[in-house]
């Protein structure tokens, strides 16, 4: 963050982590802005899971922020990954979203200049001439026109990227609770069972609010509430760490008849108990797979990533910008190596749930692009986030924009605003 | 397909025909009744179908789905997801006899959307139906529709089935 915030881009004296203005959501310049200093600065952005990259000449390729990035596992057996623009005259290298390269090389088909799977540049045609004639100068070094690298950790089988030297370890960014949680989850080698992808009409940080918000999950997701996957109600908390990254988790069936009968006296649309029944009920049955019997986990690490448990469904959703006002959110959803048949069709059954067509994940999208269609003016206006205080932290309830509040904090400091 | 008789080359027809009806006018119980009690539904990237992955956005496995499958459309989700209009352009593209009067089907289908607040028309994706379908006293009905669709990326998120 070396230059200095342009004055016009500074929050108004009103604004602060309660209060944010709509410029955030609708500003080229907030979202340029944003690739420099979120991006392509001091932080951890995820990239792939190591189950992707099972071989030697593995490659992926995705995102960090906007800019294109192929994550590949080396003859050495190591993951890399670079920026996927040949250093010569900025063609995109890997055009394949995931493969192998048989021989570990991956070469420009504009001038065939290659590299290896380090982002090294090893070949390029016609570097000497042809018969005398033509060639690259004499001292032309290939060691000086690599591809730009992306400093790369495997995090329990997580791959994750940063641009920036100043990134802490990737346990001190997520903070104590969120590793904690991450570890919880990526407790044993994992098994993908597929991705999914859908182009969102909004901003990208709405749906980053989205899944900090466990106000919204009883009153915009029905069958949530109805089927009792998800209430406000549950026994449950919802955590901070370092202002960006949280996590909120529930215990299913734990819930307080207290708030329950509150929830019922404000007539929620959502909240149909005994209106509707399901004919195939094992779409809920599944099975209790961890010791503490949380049975719902939203983890947000910021700025690209959640990492979600939801009954037995598994997945991790990787938030891609594209400009201002759209973004992919793309889903990959695994099981355990390990999995017996029984367990793997509780799974495959509740992928029903999540999803850009799940009963339970649907109006997240919805609710996106519905806040995106208000805020095209008035970026000086501010929205309420007041829900359980004013503080930016977690709360031991489910009653709370506490973690929102953390987020917009973190937020305006890093971009300087 | 030269094989196949006429007629039940007609009878998968009207079949494909009332199914994509029932979901341009977003009947569902005309759609569930595409299906028979074996009938299960689909509805899945290529990306996934070809590379060998089970995931899809919509995996009803089992007639008691499809009849959950129309209490959500029509129930639950109905004001908190925003409601379009689709068209659904199908083309046969050949059908295989499986014997026991059941047939393979397979479709071409493109589907375009028109959402009430923006009216104006898009895709939502292009892709192929895989269709087991049971000719039998008469009747016509699914064993299995598969949507395959070569969209990868959605355009949005899918409330309904394709």
């Amino acid at each position: 963050m070396n230059a200095t915030t342009p004055p016009h881009l500074k929050w108004p004296a009103n604004a602060d982590h309660t209060a944010v203005p709509y410029s955030v959501f609708n500003n080229q310049e907030v979202y340029d802005l944003e690739q420099a200093r979120l991006y392509n600065g001091p932080t951890w952005n995820y990239l792939a899971t190591e189950a992707e990259l099972p071989e030697k000449g593995s490659f992926k390729s995705t995102y960090i922020g906007d800019t294109p990035v192929v994550v590949t596992r080396g003859q050495d057996n190591e993951i890399y990954a670079w920026v996927n623009r040949c250093a010569h005259r900025g063609a995109e290298i890997c055009r394949e979203r995931h493969g192998r390269s048989e021989d570990g090389a991956y070469t420009c088909v504009y001038h065939q200049w290659s590299y290896d799977a380090k982002g090294d540049l090893r070949g390029v045609p016609f570097q000497r001439g042809l018969a005398g004639k033509g060639g690259m100068p004499k001292d032309f070094d290939k060691k000086q026109h690599g591809l730009r690298k992306v400093r790369v950790v495997n995090y329990h089988g997580a791959i994750f990227g940063t641009f920036s030297d100043d990134t802490p370890d990737i346990e001190d960014y997520m903070g104590e609770d969120v590793a904690y949680h991450f570890k919880r989850i990526m407790h044993k080698p994992i098994e993908i069972l597929g991705t999914t992808r859908q182009h969102i009409a909004g901003n990208w940080k709405f749906y980053s609010e989205n899944t900090k918000d466990p106000y919204h999950a009883s009153l915009l997701h029905l069958f949530h509430a109805t089927f009792g996957l998800y209430r406000s109600s549950q026994k449950g908390e919802s955590i901070s760490n370092n202002d960006f990254h949280s996590v909120l988790w529930a215990s299913g069936g734990t819930e307080d008849e207290s708030a329950l009968d509150d929830m019922k006296k404000d007539k929620l649309r959502t909240l149909q108990t005994g209106e509707y029944e399901l004919q195939d009920m094992s779409l809920l049955a599944g099975t209790q797979e961890f010791e503490d019997n949380v049975t719902l986990v939203i983890l947000s690490l910021f700025p690209s990533l959640v990492l979600q448990q939801i009954q037995n469904t598994l997945a991790f959703r990787q938030i891609l910008p594209k400009g201002k006002d759209e973004f992919e959110l793309v889903w990959t959803y695994f099981g355990y190596k390990d999995d017996s048949e029984e367990v793997r069709n509780y799974r495959l059954k509740q992928f029903n749930l999540i999803g850009p067509g799940g009963l339970i994940s649907m109006e997240d999208g919805e609710s996106t692009e519905l806040c995106q269609n208000a805020i095209v003016r008035d970026g000086e206006y501010t929205n309420v986030i007041q829900m359980a205080g004013k503080e930016a932290s977690g709360d031991d309830h489910l009653v709370t924009e506490g973690l929102i509040r953390g987020l917009w904090k973190g937020y305006k400091e890093l971009m300087d605003f | 397909m030269s094989e196949i008789e006429a007629n039940v080359i007609f009878s998968i027809e009207n079949l494909n025909r009332d199914y994509i009806c029932a979901l341009d006018k977003l009947d569902m119980n005309k759609w569930l009744a595409c299906f028979n009690k074996q009938g299960t539904y689909t509805l899945i990237s290529n990306e996934n179908e070809s590379n060998g992955l089970p995931i899809g956005f919509m995996l009803d496995d089992c007639y008691e789905r499809l009849q959950d499958r129309v209490t959500q459309v029509v129930d639950i989700q109905e004001d908190s997801t925003e409601h379009y209009q689709t068209r659904h352009m199908t083309q046969l593209t050949n059908i295989t006899d499986l014997g026991d009067n059941k047939y393979k089907a397979d479709f071409n289908f493109t589907v375009f959307y028109t959402q009430d607040l923006i009216e104006q028309t898009s895709i939502l994706g292009a892709g192929r139906y895989e269709d087991i379908i049971l000719v039998e006293n008469g009747k016509v009905s699914f064993i299995q529709r598969k949507a395959v669709l070569d969209t990868n990326v959605l355009p949005r998120y899918v409330p309904y089935p394709i």
